[in-house]
């Protein structure tokens, strides 16, 4: 299985923003050291071929990844908090509820990536109860994507943050950027061949908060 | 084609009113000399109608080379010919679901996906097409939201033996045959046309060609008798027969899916008309209307056993008075009514044993007051009543201020509406290939959810399902402000400015989730929108043998509930390179998909003195218009989400060899502008030749 063998994680960009104290804003605890990425070509079960229904197939596998180490996550380590989210195909999950042990969750914020500074503290996290629903809902226009029939081609929809609860209750937020190898969607009268070796290649940003609190 | 357009102007006559002067010498004053009919629903010269109409004689459908309504039209100012479901029309940017077309004041029927195919419409036997732009509910009932094209056919009652062949690239063939004679009070005329080809591919390897081989048929026969001169009878039948080839490829999930069969498509249309004459003063019609399409489609799929079949079935029959009163010369009415019975049978639909029907019961009213001299104001109103969906009036104001001969100012503003359609009300869809989605009609979807949920298939009931209730009309409401220049017979000019704002759009919308995944859809009043812009149309008669005309059209549309999201910031677009979201502003917003902002067309039209031969030239612009959404937000805003614009120049060369033959060939799309994913019916440069025979000159009076 080439399940994570591929991962090419190429940090586009580490940036490590240090918040001052805002006058008004004693408690030390809000200040913390935000870690912000790019995640490029984090392969999400890539399709290993056609099955004779007609539909493409995968090795079935989640690439876990873990925001506080901005790193992808072995598999054998699946049943245990060391990993954050998940993505197979256009599914991701979180370590919540039925998909891991981790006391994740998360919800889909409608807005911009740097507009969300603080998360709202009466928010609600979903967490996974699969296959029913997942914290991070699955289908077109549902959740991160939109999936056009016509030139069968899925895109982040623009302004959704996914808000992140992680496996050890630390919070980030995430921005799918693409989903297709290289951060580039093919055309739409690309080969059907192409659209489909190309897809669940993730590119994302995120922004990771190590101290607990619900600020970026 | 002259004669005809004489004669009818000679019988009208007594319309025309004394201070307009004679400018009968050259083609641009005596358009605005002819008779419409459409307008008004009465005879009035165009030049006297209050509403922007325009005139396309069978003169300019013959030098343009044109085979089917969508050829001529596509030529016009500020209509665009869509491809998808056909060729429909697109008026002062509204969908061609909002025009009504009639042929001889009736409307047609057998709308696919709310499009009427108007390539199902040979131009062969067409004595002149009217188009009128601004809603016209107010006289014609649904659909009459943009406006109106009536298809006018030659009449019964010159005496007529006409034959035309043609031959084109892709081994398209075209002939008609057209036959009129009148014995004492009787008038018989007969009309058939054939039409084949053998389609094209624009893409190479691809086994489904891009326009599947063809056979149309169109058979006319108009019987007139006259009882007296003041009572008089026509009958009209009309049948078309379209047979087309399908070789289908579906891409079902990385794989191909191979379907062979084919699709006819007939319709049939009888109009019975009796008209009587009690005085100068008073003039009644009672018309009948008998109309049915059948579409049929059968596909053999390799590899299934169960084999695609799809069957359309529908029906509609009318009966209405009209009586026209003249009260004093500067005061004249119309008004009626009718009923309307409408079905459908179709397996979309449930099961082709259950008829889908609406009876509407209708009336209308219209006054035409010369209050000054100069000012003439024309006031309508009409109500429909129906079975199956909310009753709708329709009102209509409408005036015209001659300032002087050469100048006249029209302004009106009127509501339009179309009825909800069966597919909007009975759709029962399910796309098994495709993510197993659903698409139910409104007066179903409450009954289909409730049947998928006592199976437990339903995972999710979404808060759009509460808003399913008794669907609306679409309805708009339209204003137009123009103004004629007409300084001489030699040039004109007009600019008219319009703005149609439409509420209650039906449009699809997600009502639940299957367990399966699969969404199910429902039609529901969700949107508004609006289109606005202007046009400006000019002829010049540069010499006797030259004439030029010119039009342009700008048009600005847009959702106005995307508008109110923007101006809250909450419309979002991602950047191509940098893959960034950010906001979305204003200036971005590219409106509704399918519309231009720009188009434009310029002609030039040469003839000889002694009329033998004649040459033209018609150039026509569309600038970009919005495909689909790329980047995911849902509208039309990224570059790459437009179609290119293009400028397609058609030739057409023409000579009469003898009193009797005629020969004529032009190249259409000479600059040979190809766009297979946009424009799949424009093949690349078209050439044809055609020979026609004129067995009998008309005996009518020549002009003047």
């Amino acid at each position: 299985m080439k399940a994570i063998r591929s991962v090419s994680v190429v940090l586009s960009m580490v940036s490590v923003f240090m918040f001052s104290c805002d006058k008004n804003d004693a408690p030390t605890a809000d200040v913390g050291v935000v870690t912000t990425a790019t995640v490029k070509d984090l392969t999400a079960d890539t399709i290993l071929g056609i099955a004779v229904t007609g539909q493409p197939y995968g090795s079935g596998k989640y690439t876990l990844y873990s925001l506080e180490r901005n790193a992808a996550v072995s598999a054998a380590d699946s049943a245990s908090n060391k990993w954050d989210i998940g993505f197979r195909g256009t599914s991701i999950i979180t370590n919540s509820g039925n998909s891991g042990p981790g006391v994740g969750g998360a919800f889909v914020f409608t807005g911009l990536f740097d507009d969300l500074k603080t998360i709202p503290s009466d928010s609600t996290f979903r967490v996974d109860n699969a296959p029913a629903s997942y914290a991070v809902p699955n289908g077109s226009n549902k959740g991160w994507y939109v999936y056009n029939a016509p030139v069968n081609l899925v895109t982040a929809i623009p302004g959704r943050v996914l808000v992140i609860r992680t496996g050890t209750g630390k919070f980030a937020k995430v921005e799918i950027l693409n989903y297709y190898r290289g951060g580039v969607t093919p055309a739409s009268t690309a080969s059907e061949d192409d659209k489909l070796r190309k897809q669940r290649f993730y590119t994302f940003r995120f922004a990771y908060q190590p101290n607990g609190s619900l600020k970026f | 084609m002259r004669s005809a357009n004489i004669v009818f102007f000679l019988i009208l006559a007594f319309t025309v009113q004394a201070q307009v002067p004679d400018r009968r010498d050259t083609m641009i004053g005596r358009d605005m000399q002819e008779v419409v009919v459409t307008a008004t629903r009465s005879e009035r010269l165009m030049g006297n109608t209050s509403v922007p109409v325009t005139l396309i004689s069978q003169k300019m459908i013959t030098e343009s080379g044109s085979l089917r309504l969508h050829d001529i039209l596509g030529e016009q100012t500020g209509l665009f010919i869509t491809q998808g479901f056909g060729r429909g029309v697109q008026m002062q940017g509204l969908s061609p679901d909002y025009t009504l077309i009639l042929i001889d004041g009736e409307p047609v029927i057998g709308r696919m996906g709310g499009v009427l195919d108007l390539s199902r419409l040979t131009v062969g036997n067409i004595r002149k097409i009217e188009i009128v732009k601004g809603p016209s509910s107010s006289l014609y009932g649904s659909e009459a939201l943009a406006g109106v094209i009536n298809i006018i056919t030659d009449g019964a009652g010159v005496r007529k033996l006409h034959a035309d062949i043609r031959y084109g690239r892709f081994n398209t063939f075209d002939a008609s045959a057209e036959a009129a004679t009148r014995v004492g009070k009787m008038s018989l005329s007969g009309f058939v046309n054939s039409n084949s080809t053998e389609g094209y591919s624009l893409l190479p390897n691809s086994i489904q060609k891009t326009v599947e081989p063809f056979w149309r048929l169109t058979n006319q026969f108009k019987l007139g008798y006259d009882f007296s001169p003041a009572t008089q009878f026509r009958l009209g039948i009309r049948y078309n027969h379209e047979d087309i080839t399908n070789s289908i490829v579906v891409q079902n999930l990385g794989s191909q899916l191979l379907s062979k069969g084919s699709e006819i498509n007939r319709d049939l249309n009888i109009t019975p008309t009796l008209t009587h004459r009690f005085n100068k003063k008073v003039k009644t019609s009672l018309r009948g209307y008998l109309s049915r399409f059948a579409s049929e489609q059968n596909l053999d799929v390799r590899g299934e056993l169960n084999n695609y079949n799809d069957r359309f079935r529908q029906s509609f029959s009318r009966i209405e008075n009209q009586t026209d009163v003249d009260f004093t010369d500067r005061l004249s009415m119309n008004a009626g009514g009718g009923m309307i019975f409408e079905s459908v049978r179709s397996n979309r639909y449930d099961s082709l044993e259950t008829l889908r029907s609406n009876q509407i019961g209708y009336f209308f009213i219209q006054q035409e007051w010369r209050a000054l001299e100069r000012l003439t104001i024309t006031a309508g109103l009409r109500y429909d009543h129906n079975s199956a969906y909310a009753s709708v009036w329709s009102p209509k104001l409408a005036l015209q201020y001659r300032m002087n001969p050469t100048w006249r100012l029209n302004a009106s503003a009127g509501r339009g509406f179309k009825a909800p359609d069966f597919r909007q009300l009975f759709l029962n869809f399910t796309n098994i290939a495709a993510g197993s989605y659903s698409v139910f009609g409104s007066l179903v979807a409450a009954d289909e959810i409730m049947r998928l949920q006592s199976d437990g298939q339903i995972d999710q009931i979404l808060p759009a399902y509460g808003k399913l209730s008794e669907l609306k009309p679409e309805t708009s409401t339209g204003i137009n402000l123009g103004l004629q220049f007409d300084p001489s017979a030699r040039w004109n000019a007009r600019i008219n400015l319009y703005r149609n704002d439409i509420e209650n759009l039906i449009l699809t919308d997600i009502i639940a989730y299957k367990k399966n995944g699969g969404q199910i859809f429902s039609y529901l009043n969700i949107s508004s929108a609006f289109t606005q812009g202007l046009e400006l149309e000019g002829n010049w008669q540069v010499h006797k043998q030259i004439r030029v005309s010119g039009g342009y059209q700008l048009l600005v549309t847009a959702e106005k509930n995307v508008l109110t999201e923007i101006s809250e910031g909450k419309v979002y677009k991602r950047d191509i390179s940098s893959g960034l979201s950010s906001r979305l502003t204003r200036s971005e917003y590219a409106g509704l998909p399918g519309r231009s902002k720009h188009m434009a067309n310029l002609k030039v039209f040469l003839e000889s003195s002694d009329s033998r031969w004649f040459a033209n030239a018609r150039l026509i612009y569309r600038s970009r218009w919005g495909v689909s959404d790329i980047d995911g937000n849902g509208i039309i805003n990224r570059e790459d989400e437009f179609a290119k614009g293009y400028l397609q120049a058609n030739l057409a060369l023409g000579r009469q060899l003898s009193p009797v033959l005629g020969i004529k060939g032009g190249v259409d799309n000479l600059f040979n502008y190809k766009d297979p994913e946009n424009l799949p019916g424009m093949p690349g440069a078209n050439w044809y030749l055609s020979l026609s025979a004129n067995f009998l000159k008309s005996k009518q009076p020549s002009k003047q």
